[in-house]
C-alpha cells in the first residue's frame, strides 16, 4: 500500500543520570583523578569495587586497595565490527583483566589493533582520557593496551586512603536504543481509512461492542475482529470527558502550554474516540456536552507516517482535530460517564 | 497415578509459527496463542482460575506493553491475573504456585516476545550492571564469547563440538514444524564462517524470532478431565547467581543450574527428553554438564533455542515441548530448563513425568 | 496440604525523597531490605528466596534490573523472581512472596519493591517514550470528575484527603512530603495540573523502596517482635478499555474486595476493618476506592471523608502513613500500602499508628484503574473471633 507506512522507526532516547551512593563515588573520584581502586571484601579484592560482597550480601566496608593500571587477561573476544554504542569506532577487543593487586577481574576493552594480538596472559595498561574529559565513569579508561614493560604495577596492592568527600556522585547515562516495529495489519486498516477520510470502528459480532481504533480485538470477548467486522462511524459526536495537562517539561516533551484531550461519543454509534483535540474552543473553555465534528487535513496533506501500532486510535497528521458544530450543548450528566 | 491436590500438570500446550519479523502485534500474538491452547484442552475461558503471562517492555520498545497484552483475555468479568518481566516459564512457575494454594484448579501461562523490534547488538547492553557494563557498550554476545573463550581454555570443549551443537540443533529442527532454522549442515561448513565475537560464529549466536506461547495447568485430577495423559510437574525450581560474570569463581559451570536441577529431583530417575534453553551454542554443554544428563537422554529434539529463540517465549516453548513429549509423544520422565541474564545468570528446571 | 499461614515479621522502607542522591540503585534497595532484616533479626542468609517489584524499566533505563541486584539483595545461589502489574505492582510483588510461604515452597521470603524515578522521568516514561505525555494525572481526571458529578460530592472532599494524607506524611519519618502546615486553602490555591486536580492534590515523585519478609507459621511464632499474619490476598484485573466501561467504578476493584471480604468472614467492612492502606495517588481516589471497595455504599464514600471518619482518629481511617500522597515511588508504592496495613495490626506504627488494629487491609492498582491487588492482615490468625 503506497499511502501507508509499513516501518516505523523508534529512536528511545533519554538521559537518565545515575547517582553513586558512596562506593561507587569513591571509586568514580579516584578514577577521574587516575586511581583505579577495588575494596577488599571477603578476603579478596574486587575491582572495580562493588558496595556488597556478590557471595555473602554483606556490605563491602572501605578497605580500599590500588589496583592497576597494568593487569592481565585472562579471557578475551573480539569485536569485528562495533556498534553505536561501543566507546571505539574500530574493532577492538573485550577481556576479563585482572588488575595488579586485584583477584577478580574487570571487563573493559583492549586495543591491539588486530585480533591477532589478542591472548590470554597478556600484560596491559589503562590508557586513560585527558584529566580535563574525565567524568569519573568506567569509560574514562578509553582501552587497556599491551603494556610497554610487563613488570608489576607501582603501588598495586597499597591501600587507598578516600578523601573525605567525594568531588563525583553522579553519572550520566545516556539510552540511546533503537527499534523498528511494522504496521499489524489492523494498524494499515485504520491507517487507510483515515487517508479515504473516513473513521472506522470494529463490531464485534459476539457482544455487539463497537471499537474505534486500530485494536484488532474485542477485549471482552477475546476474539479477533478483522476486516469483516469494520464499521464505519461518524466524524460527530459530542466530548464526553477531558482532561486538560498542564505539561511537565522532560526531554523529548512537545508540549509546553496546557492542552486539553478530550474523549467524544459518536453520534449513533456508542463508540468513543479518546485523547482527541478541539480545535476552536480555548482550553478553558472545553466543556462536556459540545457537539463537534472531525476536521480532516487536505487530501494532498494527509500522511499516515505517525500512524504506528502504538497510537491506539489517533489520528496522526490526517485528522487536525475537531470542531463545533455550533449547535446546542447536551447536558453534561447525559455524557459525563462515558469516558470509553 | 492417583494424583493428590498439590499435584500439578501441564495439560495444554499451544505455540504460533516462530517468525523473523512478524506483521502482528504482541496482543495478536498473545491473543492467539491462547485462543489456541484454551480450543486445545476444551475449556471455556472462565474455567481458568488465574492467567499470568511474562513479556518485556524493553524488547517491545513499548512501556507497559504487557497492559495491551491483557486485551486478550477477555477480562469481563474480572479475573486472577498477573505478569512477570521474565520468561514464559517463569510466567509457568507462578501459575504452578498460585495453583498450589488450592482454590482454583486451571490457570494459563503466556510468553509473548516480538523481538525483532529491538537488534540484540545493541538492546541487551541496558540489561547489565548500570555502572560497569553499560556504558562500555558491552552486549550480550561478548560475554557469551568470553564465557565460550573460558571454555574452550579450561580443556573442556572446542569449537568443533560447538559447531556439532549447532549442526545437530538444525538437523533435528527438521522435523520441528515450529522451527525457523533449520537443515542439514556440515560442521566443517560451519566451521569456515566468520567470527562474530571470536571464538563465537553468526550460527552460535541466536536466531531473532518472534513468537508466543501458552500453557495451560491443572491440579489434581481436574488434569485427566482436559489431558488423557497429564504431564506432571514433579520438580521445579530455578535459581540466580552473581551478575557480574568476573566475579562468579568459575563461568565454564553452571551452579544455579546445578542447584535447581537437584532440588527439581533432575537425578532421581533417568532422564528421556531434555529440552535445554541454551541461547549460545557452546551454553548446551555447560548445561548438560550442570544438569547432571548422561547419553541416555535425548537433548532438543525441536532443535532447542537455536532453531528460535524468542526472548520471553523461549522458555515455556521448552516447557511446553518437554510437556508434549509425554502428552503426546509416550516419554515417561522429561525436563524443561531456561536460562536468563549474562553468561546463564539465572536458571529454571522443571522436571515432568508421564502416569506409567 | 496447601495454604498454609503465613506471618509477616519483617518490614523494612527508605526515607523516601525526590532524589535519593546518596545511594546507587544497589544502595537503595538493600536500604529498605536490611531494615527488614533488623525488624525480623534475621541477616541475608536466613532468606530463602527474593522477589522483586518494579514499575517499567523505563523509569530508571535498566532492563530487568533484577538480574543486577541479584547479589545485592542476597539472592545468588537462590531463586529470584520479578513482577511487574503496572501501579499495583507493589501490592503484586508482596502477594507472590506471600504465596511462596503459603504454598509451602519456602520458608523465609523477602519481598522487595523499589523506584528510582529521579534516574530518569515518570512523565517520559509513562508516555512511552514520546512528548505529549498526559501522565497519569491526565489519564484519570476524568474519571474523576465524573465522579464527582454523579456522587454529588462537594468539591473540597479532594482538599480534605490532600491535607488529611501529608497530616499523616508529617507523622511517618519515612514519608517524603512531611507538609506539617498544608491547610485546605493552600491545596486550593495550589496550581491546576490536570483539571480538577491541583498539584497539592496530586502524589509526588519519588525514589524509594519496600521491603517485607514472610514466613511460615512456626517463624511467626518464633518471632521476638509481634507478626501480622496475611489473612487473605487477591489480585483482580479487567480490560482497559471497551465500550461503556465504567473505570470509576471498576468491576475489578468490587471483585478484588468480596473475594478478600468473603475469605476473611468480613460482612460490614467498615465495622469489622479497622484502618486501610489505599492506592490514592490522587486525593479524589480515597471516596472512588472506598465505594468501589464496597467499605461504603454508591455516592456515600465521600462522606467518610468530609465526616473525618478516614483521619488517623476517626472510626475508619485510612492512609495512616501519609498515603501515595506523601510518597510515590512507584514500584514501591503499592508495597508500602501493604506494609503499613502490617505495621498496624503490629502496632509498630508509633506516630501515626491506629489504636487496637487487629483487622486492616490494603490495596493497589494500575495501569487505567484495571489490574487491583489487595490483602487482609492481621494481628492473630482470626481477628473477627
Ligand atoms: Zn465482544
Amino acid at each position: 500500500m503506497a499511502d501507508t507506512v509499513q516501518e516505523f522507526v523508534f529512536n528511545l532516547t533519554f538521559p537518565f543520570t545515575r547517582t553513586l551512593g558512596s562506593t561507587l563515588s569513591t571509586f568514580s573520584s579516584a578514577l577521574a583523578q587516575g586511581q583505579i581502586i577495588g575494596v577488599r571484601t571477603g578476603g579478596r579484592v574486587i575491582a572495580p569495587p562493588l558496595e556488597y560482597d556478590p557471595d555473602t550480601a554483606a556490605d563491602s566496608g572501605t578497605d580500599w586497595v590500588r589496583v592497576g593500571p597494568k593487569g592481565t587477561v585472562s579471557t578475551w573476544t573480539w569485536v569485528p565490527e562495533p556498534t553505536n554504542l561501543h566507546p571505539l569506532d574500530h574493532a577492538f577487543g573485550f577481556a576479563f583483566i585482572t588488575l595488579d593487586g586485584a583477584d577478580t577481574p574487570m571487563l573493559h576493552l583492549v586495543d591491539t589493533g588486530s585480533e591477532s594480538a589478542m591472548a590470554a596472559g597478556m600484560r596491559v595498561e589503562a590508557k586513560l582520557k585527558a584529566p580535563a574529559d574525565r567524568v569519573g565513569r568506567i569509560d574514562d579508561i578509553i582501552a587497556f593496551v599491551p603494556a610497554a614493560d610487563p613488570s608489576p604495577s607501582e603501588g598495586a596492592g597499597e591501600p587507598f586512603v578516600a578523601p573525605e568527600e567525594n568531588d563525583i556522585t553522579e553519572m550520566d547515562a545516556y539510552c540511546d536504543l533503537q527499534y523498528v516495529d511494522n504496521a499489524s495489519p489492523t494498524t494499515i486498516m485504520w491507517a487507510k481509512a483515515l487517508m479515504e477520510g473516513r473513521i472506522i470502528g470494529q463490531k464485534c459480532p459476539q457482544c455487539d461492542r463497537t471499537i474505534v481504533g486500530p485494536r484488532g480485538m474485542c477485549s471482552v470477548c477475546a476474539i479477533e475482529l478483522d476486516e469483516s467486522h469494520i464499521v464505519e462511524v461518524p466524524g460527530r459526536g459530542v466530548v464526553s470527558n477531558f482532561t486538560i495537562v498542564t505539561p511537565t517539561p522532560y526531554p523529548g516533551q512537545t508540549e509546553t502550554e496546557p492542552f486539553a484531550r478530550c474523549s467524544i461519543l459518536l453520534d449513533g454509534a456508542d463508540a468513543v474516540i479518546a485523547q482527541q483535540e478541539i480545535l476552536d474552543v480555548p482550553v478553558s473553555e472545553i466543556r462536556v456536552g459540545i457537539h463537534v465534528e472531525v476536521v480532516w487535513a487536505p487530501e494532498n496533506e494527509r500522511s499516515a507516517a505517525d500512524i504506528d501500532n502504538r497510537s491506539r486510535g489517533s489520528g496522526g497528521d490526517i485528522i487536525v482535530g475537531w470542531r463545533t458544530t455550533g449547535e446546542p450543548d447536551e447536558p453534561a450528566a447525559r455524557y459525563l460517564d462515558r469516558m470509553m | 497415578m492417583a494424583p493428590t491436590e498439590n499435584d500439578i500438570a501441564i495439560v495444554g500446550f499451544a505455540q504460533l509459527p516462530p517468525e523473523r519479523r512478524t506483521n502482528l502485534t504482541e496482543s495478536d500474538l498473545v491473543l492467539r496463542s491462547t485462543r489456541e491452547v484454551i480450543a486445545q484442552v476444551g475449556i471455556d475461558k472462565s474455567e481458568i482460575g488465574f492467567t499470568v503471562s511474562g513479556s518485556c517492555d524493553y524488547l517491545s520498545g513499548q512501556g507497559f506493553s504487557f497492559v495491551q497484552n491483557t486485551d486478550a483475555y477477555g477480562m469481563v468479568p474480572a479475573i486472577n491475573e498477573s505478569h512477570v518481566e521474565m520468561d514464559g516459564a517463569f510466567a509457568m512457575y507462578e501459575a504452578y504456585v498460585r495453583l498450589l494454594q488450592g482454590d482454583i484448579d486451571i490457570a494459563m501461562a503466556v510468553g509473548v516476545g516480538k523481538n525483532s523490534n529491538s537488534d540484540p547488538s545493541t538492546l541487551f547492553t541496558v540489561e547489565f550492571d548500570p555502572y560497569y557494563l553499560t556504558p562500555l557498550g558491552t552486549d550480550t554476545w561478548t560475554l557469551a564469547a568470553l564465557q565460550a573463550r573460558a571454555l574452550i581454555d579450561s580443556g573442556k570443549a572446542t569449537e568443533r563440538d560447538f559447531a556439532e551443537v549447532v549442526a545437530r540443533n538444525r538437523a533435528n529442527a527438521k522435523s520441528n514444524p515450529f522451527a525457523q532454522v533449520k537443515g542439514d549442515y556440515s560442521v566443517d561448513e560451519l566451521l569456515a564462517a566468520d567470527y562474530v565475537r571470536n571464538p563465537l560464529r553468526r550460527h552460535d549466536l541466536p536466531p531473532t524470532t518472534d513468537q508466543a506461547a501458552a500453557v495451560i495447568l491443572a491440579r489434581g485430577k481436574r488434569a485427566y478431565d482436559l489431558c488423557e495423559r497429564p504431564a506432571w510437574i514433579t520438580g521445579i525450581d530455578h535459581r540466580i547467581e552473581a551478575h557480574l560474570p568476573t566475579v562468579r569463581k568459575d563461568i565454564t559451570t553452571s551452579v544455579s543450574t546445578r542447584l535447581a536441577a537437584e532440588a527439581a529431583g533432575v537425578g532421581k530417575g533417568p532422564i528421556d527428553v531434555a529440552e535445554i534453553h541454551a541461547p549460545f551454542s557452546f551454553q548446551e554443554l555447560i548445561l548438560r554438564e550442570s544438569l547432571g544428563l548422561d547419553a541416555s537422554t535425548e537433548v532438543n529434539p525441536s532443535g532447542g533455542a537455536l532453531a528460535a529463540h524468542s526472548v520471553m517465549t523461549v522458555g515455556l516453548i521448552r516447557v511446553g515441548e518437554a510437556a508434549n513429549q509425554i502428552i503426546k509423544n509416550g516419554k515417561n520422565r522429561t525436563l524443561a530448563h531456561t536460562t536468563s541474564g549474562p553468561c546463564l545468570q539465572q536458571n529454571l528446571v522443571c522436571v515432568m513425568e508421564g502416569d506409567q | 496440604m496447601s495454604h498454609q499461614p503465613v506471618a509477616i515479621v519483617g518490614i523494612g522502607q527508605t526515607h523516601h525523597k525526590r532524589k535519593r542522591a546518596d545511594v546507587s540503585m544497589a544502595g537503595l534497595v538493600r536500604e529498605a531490605a536490611q531494615r527488614a532484616l533488623e525488624d525480623a533479626n534475621m541477616d541475608w542468609g536466613d532468606i530463602d528466596t527474593v522477589v522483586l517489584g518494579k514499575a517499567p524499566d523505563f523509569f530508571e533505563g535498566v532492563m530487568k534490573p533484577e538480574m543486577y541486584l541479584a547479589d545485592a539483595l542476597g539472592a545468588v545461589n537462590k531463586p529470584m523472581f520479578r513482577v511487574h502489574t503496572a501501579g499495583s505492582v507493589g501490592g503484586s510483588t508482596g502477594i507472590v512472596g506471600s504465596h511462596l510461604v503459603s504454598s509451602g515452597r519456602h520458608k523465609r521470603v523477602l519481598s522487595v519493591a523499589f523506584e528510582k524515578q529521579s534516574e530518569g522521568n515518570a512523565q517520559f516514561a509513562l508516555g512511552g517514550g514520546k512528548g505529549a505525555s498526559i501522565g497519569a494525572g491526565g489519564a484519570f481526571a476524568p474519571f474523576i470528575r465524573s465522579y464527582i458529578q454523579r456522587s454529588g460530592a462537594p468539591e473540597d472532599i479532594g482538599w480534605m484527603v490532600a491535607v488529611k494524607d501529608r497530616l499523616n506524611g508529617a507523622k511517618n519519618p519515612y514519608a517524603h512530603l512531611k507538609l506539617a502546615d498544608i491547610t485546605i486553602d493552600k491545596v486550593k490555591e495550589s496550581p491546576m495540573m490536570w483539571d480538577p486536580l491541583r498539584f497539592l492534590e496530586s502524589c509526588p515523585s519519588s525514589d524509594g523502596a519496600c521491603a517485607v519478609i514472610f514466613t511460615d507459621e512456626d517463624g511467626g511464632k518464633a518471632a521476638s517482635k509481634p507478626p501480622a499474619w496475611v489473612l487473605a490476598t487477591a489480585m483482580k484485573s479487567e480490560p482497559g478499555w471497551y465500550s461503556g466501561r465504567d473505570p470509576v467504578n471498576p468491576q475489578a476493584a468490587h471483585a478484588c474486595a468480596q473475594e478478600i471480604y468473603k475469605a476473611v468472614g468480613i460482612t460490614n467492612p467498615r465495622e469489622q476493618i479497622d484502618c486501610a492502606e489505599l492506592y490514592v495517588p490522587f486525593s479524589w481516589y480515597e471516596p472512588m476506592w472506598l465505594e468501589a471497595h464496597e467499605i461504603a455504599a454508591p455516592g456515600e464514600g465521600w462522606k467518610m471523608t468530609q465526616s473525618g471518619a478516614t483521619a488517623l482518629d476517626g472510626d475508619f481511617p485510612v492512609n495512616m502513613s501519609g498515603g501515595v500522597l506523601s510518597s510515590n515511588p512507584i514500584g514501591a508504592s503499592g508495597l508500602l500500602r501493604f506494609a503499613e496495613a502490617a505495621l498496624q495490626v503490629r502496632g509498630l506504627a508509633e506516630d501515626h499508628q491506629v489504636g487496637g488494629a487487629n483487622l486492616a487491609i490494603a490495596q493497589a492498582y494500575g495501569a487505567n484503574a484495571q489490574f487491583f491487588a489487595m490483602w487482609a492482615v492481621g494481628s492473630s490468625l482470626n481477628p473477627l473471633g
